[in-house]
């Protein structure tokens, strides 16, 4: 049994961290930053979720399994809030070249008010 | 596997570092900022199962948390200052 929940956690591990190095990918590949947002901000989530399941069935004590629940629970809420502000900041203050119709600025224009 | 794990997140992290020397714009740093971090909390987390290596769990809650307020903080920082 033992064994059986170290090797589901080792791939568990694994697999979060080949989440991380698709973003990595993703970042490297992409041509513009909205783009490259959208690579950084998914993947890394998941695979800290990912993480957190196998480190929880690695270690196997109640203290542990506390913790990195709170870790991913915490990094569930705050990861879309961080990237959203980044998102928000840089859309606000550095202009990007996009394809097709940029519909933030448009529902912003002060002739639709 | 630990080992395993823990390399292909050091080449994510790299990667990461790559574009944020590379740029080209300040928004390109910010994602890779944003990026590294998560990786670095993965990184840890990993850390924290490996026997010997002296990291424990409430850690990666530590650096989580910090990760997010780090963001937040480089996010005023481009809405105050412009690109």
């Amino acid at each position: 049994m033992d064994e059986v929940l170290d090797v589901i956690g080792g791939i568990a591990l694994v697999l979060g961290a080949s989440f991380a190095l698709l973003a990595g990918i993703g970042v490297h590949k992409f041509r513009d930053p909205f783009s490259r947002m959208h690579a950084a901000a998914k993947s890394p989530t998941l695979g800290l979720v990912l993480v957190t399941i196998g480190a929880a069935l690695r270690i196997r004590t109640f203290g542990a399994i506390a913790t990195l629940t709170l870790v991913g629970i915490l990094q569930l809420l705050t990861s879309p809030v961080g990237t959203h502000l980044a998102a928000r900041a840089v859309h606000l203050r550095v202009k990007v070249p996009q394809d097709g119709v940029d519909e933030l600025e448009r529902d912003q224009s002060p002739e639709l008010r | 596997m630990i080992d395993v794990a823990l390399v292909i997140t050091a080449v994510a992290a790299l990667l990461f570092v790559a574009r944020m020397l590379r740029g080209p714009a300040l928004a390109d740093r910010v994602i890779s900022v944003d990026g590294f971090v998560s990786a670095i909390v993965i990184g840890v987390t990993i850390a924290s199962v490996r026997p010997g290596s002296g990291v424990v769990e409430s850690t990666v809650l530590v650096v989580a948390l910090g990760g997010f307020v780090g963001t937040a903080i480089l996010a005023r920082f481009i809405e105050r200052r412009g690109s």
